[in-house]
């Protein structure tokens, strides 16, 4: 994870809102970007868990947009992405070719924890109760999020303790 | 009064000699007379063995010429190390270096008794009126014109001008050596006069250049605007054209890193939308043929201009052969067809190098131009050409319609498809090595395989039909077939006229379209024949497999062919124009009726 | 060149599907490029992107550019054709660090002589993945492949040390462990005139080593920023620049205060200089008339 250029101390309710949608904008994409690389890679069922998080995401997104827009209408954005990187969002090589829906949602259980860490390490410095509270109820949706995660990975039968690298085709050479 | 003298000169690099012959063709040429001038050169960088020959001629000269009227030996060792290159015959006047020792009974040329044989102290005249040896070689320009009439005004004129900057001291200390020349041979008349007759052209301009130089300019009058290239013998003097004048014309060229880099920048810049050119020699055209593969499969337009030299590898670097005609037709992996075009002379070079762009542009190919170290390297006269006969063609681009969902390799009835480049706004699209669909896209699929291949292959049929691209001369129904290409084939033109002069019935013909293999032009004309040589410097018979392969020869057609470095002379040909006659009486002489 | 306009990362984006593995690092690579060009602005029409082989090389074809997916070892060759021919065209290249320091090492060197207005961006994953995991370049001694059972005997090529031994303008580092940061240097390196060289680590999650993971990157990225290194000393960019391996320094280590003309503008010079003297085409031969 990384953050450029945000001073916490002196963060505004409204840019605290912000972010916390670029955020979730962010994990959305890359959650697409991944259920499009499984799509492409014949893993199906980690293509669908991974589009559920895209569902996720934007349905958490949209919340945070909807009070943005009742607080603060539609004034100019001050923060962008170039100021977060891979808050909420899972590492580029979280992927892999017929990972297993438990895999796709240990990645994604990751990037929640991740998240928290952020939300977490944030905390101390800012100094604007209204943006502390905002926060730390981000910090508790996100073990939210993990819990509701964890409750998909208990609708899987329990886990072999094999590879799943162990059951498939060599690579392609080309 | 001769018509033609041919002139074989052979000393040390520091003789000087090759310079001579620059000065006397360039004589000649402002005589008005037509002149070839080939050079040969040991190995050494400096200060090994360097000869020329220089053919002088009232009429247009169809090669280098046989034998030597004229043998000019500065030192015996030197001469002799050129062989073939240099034949003495009993018709030969030989003038040598007096300070070698040797008896004009003596000098070293074993079964051959020439013409006459006379001993100059050229090293002394030069001394003695130079005040250095080095002027030897104008000693011998001197004696030239003193024997045969040729450039007694013209070579000092041309020697003035070359060195005016250098100052009036040496012009004279010039004026004198030619004079002694020119005094001892007219104190020293030779047995047999062979002066020549005075060219009905004089006053004409001539212009003088040499196969590499035209095949540059012939670039640059076509449109070529980019050269990437590497230094490599005997082709590097295509290079140096463009680094002399594309600038000119808002052109750019790059001596690149390496042979590959030389090609690869071609096919950048042929990419970008600019006609683009690369030359090479043997070793160079063995590296280049990865990226050769490339410019057939994404389509570019691209001439690569090949001068042969002995090969494999280094082979022969500074000789002349044939041997690069399979590696230019075949080489680069893959199904591939690529054009291979070849002049035979500096002047159809001009015409040649425009028909390579003209097919690279229209087909959408890279195409070799399959030169020689001969032609690149000799220096022939040449009258004024008219350049607004020869027509340009350019590349096919994408317009209005084209561009709405533009697809680069669109299938199209001729199978070529409109070509945009970058800048071009609605033509964006991927150029690959690897097989693409009509968009550009990559695939693997084999059934896109066959259509692109089949695509990229028909597209070349018309091309076939190119007679132009073919010359036949003597008697379309002969029975007796010569054919030959590239320097070879003027050799062949000037034994088919003195066949004919004897009266033997033959034809000769001479592709400048090498590959891809036109079968129906080919048939056609060995449809009369019986008998027939097929002529070429290669040790393989590269020429006579490539026709086989794609055609059936009749029969009686056989391979002249030897390695490089031991050029044909027109008298080779006939001999074996004889040999093929006899064959063809007897077996009719073993048929009822004769054929007629 | 047409004036600067509003363009989106996703107008670069083309309709090709990647062939990479899923997770590979080239896949953050692409979105850098896609944000640098747009940071950029230039229509996607006006830009050459050209590759070589490999798995890296096939990026020109997921951009909206006039792309170039050529022959191994042999993007810069066919690169400085294309920014020849036409000067105004953005010309990027791009491969993998076999392509680009083992077969196609020859010509690194030379762009940087000529100071060819290029970017160059290497995919470096220390590894042959194309052709299933052989040893690369840049492979660390040691390292186990499929051509090194028993451990690879040869040290790793050093590409930054490399390219800012031969005096490259402008020399910089990135990694998919911050795509803001590879998106803003990509985007200074096209906008240096002159050549570019930015190394991307990037990692092959089907061959690469646990370590050369993005967990792995992570641990050892430092920014050369907050090593308050500066730019325009070479010297120290080359003490840094040895780390590479051990340490991944992210960000720009060397951009030349000065840049020096570019082979373009010497080329444009010439031209504009020798124009004058230029015969009509149609009478090039009069050149050969001696009188």
């Amino acid at each position: 994870m990384a953050i450029q250029g945000i001073d916490f101390a002196n963060l505004s309710l409204k840019d605290a809102l912000d972010l916390a949608i670029l955020v979730e904008d962010e994990a959305q994409e890359r959650y697409e970007e991944f259920a499009t690389q499984m799509d492409q890679h014949q893993t199906p069922h980690a293509a669908q868990f991974f589009r559920y998080m895209v569902k996720n995401e934007a349905k958490h997104g949209q919340e945070l947009q909807a009070r943005r827009v009742q607080r603060f209408g539609d004034a100019p954005r001050s923060v962008t992405r170039a100021m977060i990187f891979d808050i909420e969002a899972p590492d580029y090589d979280a992927a892999r070719a017929f990972m297993s829906p438990r895999k796709a949602m240990e990645a994604a259980l990751a990037s929640e924890v991740k998240a928290h860490a952020f939300f977490v390490s944030a905390l101390p410095a800012l100094k604007d109760s209204e943006v502390r509270a905002l926060f730390e109820e981000l910090r508790d949706e996100e073990v939210e999020h993990q819990e509701m995660v964890q409750l998909e990975l208990a609708k899987l039968p329990p886990d072999s303790g094999l590879s799943d690298e162990d059951f498939v085709d060599e690579p392609a050479a080309q | 009064m001769r018509k033609d003298l041919v002139f074989g000169m052979a000393g040390s690099g520091g003789d000087g000699i090759v310079s001579a012959g620059d000065s006397l063709l360039q004589a000649a040429a402002a005589e008005g007379y037509h002149g070839v001038m080939t050079k040969s050169f040991g190995s050494q960088i400096r200060g090994g063995e360097s000869s020329c020959r220089v053919r002088i001629s009232t009429t247009p000269i169809l090669n280098p010429g046989g034998n030597l009227d004229v043998a000019v030996a500065l030192n015996w060792d030197d001469f002799l190390k050129f062989g073939a290159e240099l034949p003495v015959s009993g018709n030969t006047v030989v003038i040598y270096e007096a300070a070698t020792k040797i008896l004009e009974a003596d000098i070293p040329l074993v079964g051959v008794t020439p013409l006459q044989v006379i001993a100059v102290p050229i090293a002394e005249m030069a001394k003695a009126t130079a005040g250095t040896e080095r002027a030897k070689n104008t000693v011998v320009l001197g004696l030239i014109a003193g024997w045969f009439g040729i450039g007694a005004v013209a070579v000092m004129k041309g020697i003035r001008k070359k060195l005016a900057k250098k100052g009036e001291e040496l012009v004279d200390a010039n004026q004198r050596a030619f004079d002694a020349g020119r005094a001892f041979a007219m104190e020293h008349p030779l047995k047999v006069s062979m002066n020549v007759a005075a060219s009905a052209t004089k006053g004409q301009v001539k212009l003088i250049t040499d196969g590499n130089d035209m095949c540059a300019a012939a670039a640059i009058f076509a449109g070529c605007r980019f050269f990437g290239g590497y230094p490599i013998t005997p082709s590097t003097e295509v290079m140096q054209f463009f680094t002399d004048h594309v600038w000119k014309y808002n052109g750019a060229v790059l001596q690149a890193e390496d042979e590959i880099a030389g090609i690869g920048a071609a096919v950048g810049a042929s990419f970008a939308g600019t006609k683009s050119m690369t030359a090479t020699s043997g070793p160079g055209l063995s590296l280049k043929s990865e990226m050769m593969g490339l410019a057939s499969i994404a389509e570019l337009p691209l001439v690569i201009v090949d001068v042969q030299r002995g090969g494999p590898s280094t082979g022969l670097p500074t000789k002349t052969e044939q041997s690069d005609l399979f590696a230019a037709a075949f080489s680069a992996h893959g199904d591939v067809i690529r054009p291979v075009l070849a002049p035979t002379s500096v002047a159809d070079t001009f015409r040649i190098t425009i028909e390579a762009f003209n097919i690279a542009e229209y087909y959408q190919t890279p195409v070799i131009v399959l030169s020689d170290q001969e032609i690149a390297s000799r220096k022939e006269t040449l009258d004024p050409i008219d350049t607004s006969q020869f027509k340009i063609i350019n590349r096919v681009v994408p317009t209005g319609t084209d561009l709405v969902d533009y697809k680069r390799f669109k299938q199209t009835d001729n199978h070529i498809s409109p070509i945009s480049h970058p800048g071009m706004l609605g033509g964006t699209y991927l150029a690959s090595g690897i097989e693409h669909v009509e968009s550009g896209a990559p695939t693997n699929s084999g059934s896109v395989h066959q259509r692109m291949n089949d695509k990229r292959t028909k597209k070349f049929d018309p091309l076939k039909d190119r007679k132009d691209l073919f010359e036949v001369t003597g008697n379309p129904d002969a029975p007796i077939a010569i054919l030959a290409w590239g320097s070879v084939a003027g050799v062949c033109r000037e034994a088919l006229e003195m066949a004919q002069a004897e009266g033997i019935n033959v034809k000769l013909m001479v592709p400048y379209l090498l590959y891809p293999v036109a079968e129906g032009v080919y048939n056609e004309f060995f449809q009369s024949v019986q008998k027939g040589l097929i002529v070429e410097q290669t040790h393989l018979a590269q020429t006579f497999k490539l026709l086989r392969m794609h055609i059936d020869l009749p029969k009686g057609v056989q391979s002249l062919a030897r390695s490089g470095a031991n050029p044909f002379l027109p008298t080779d040909i006939v001999e074996a124009l004889h040999r093929l006659l006899s064959e063809l009486q007897r077996s009719h002489e073993g048929q009822l009726q004769p054929q007629e | 060149m047409s004036a600067t306009c509003d363009y989106q990362a996703k107008d670069y984006k083309s309709d090709l599907k990647p062939i990479w593995c899923p997770g590979c690092g080239d896949f953050s690579v692409v979105q850098g490029i896609y944000r640098a060009l747009a940071a950029i602005g230039r229509p996607p029409h006006e830009i050459a992107f050209v590759s070589g082989i490999g798995c890296s090389s096939r990026i020109p074809g997921y951009t909206t550019a006039y792309g170039f997916n050529s022959v191994h070892g042999r993007s810069l060759p066919i690169a400085q054709g294309i920014k020849l021919a036409n000067p105004d065209l953005l010309v990027l290249a791009a491969g993998g660090d076999g392509d680009g320091f083992s077969i196609g090492g020859g010509h690194i060197a030379h762009l940087i002589r000529r100071n060819m207005d290029i970017t160059y961006i290497v995919m470096d994953n220390q590894i042959y993945g194309l052709t299933k995991g052989q040893l690369s370049p840049t492979s660390q001694k040691g390292r186990v492949t499929c051509t090194s059972r028993y451990g690879s005997m040869e040290e790793p090529v050093n590409p930054l040390l490399y390219v800012l031994a031969y005096g490259a303008g402008f020399v910089a580092q990135a990694s998919p462990t911050d795509l803001v940061g590879m998106a803003a240097t990509i985007e200074e390196a096209i906008r240096y005139p002159g050549f570019a060289f930015v190394n991307v680590q990037s990692p092959c999650v089907t061959y690469g080593e646990e370590a050369q993971q993005i967990k792995g990157l992570k641990a050892i990225s430092e920014s050369l920023q907050s090593l308050g290194h500066n730019p325009a000393d070479r010297l120290a960019a080359m003490d840094l620049a040895q780390q590479y391996g051990q340490k991944m320094h992210l960000g720009v280590f060397y951009r030349n205060p000065e840049p020096p003309p570019t082979y373009g503008d010497l080329v444009k010079e010439r031209q504009t200089l020798l124009s004058k003297d230029a015969l009509p085409k149609e009478r090039i031969l009069d050149l050969f008339i001696k009188k």
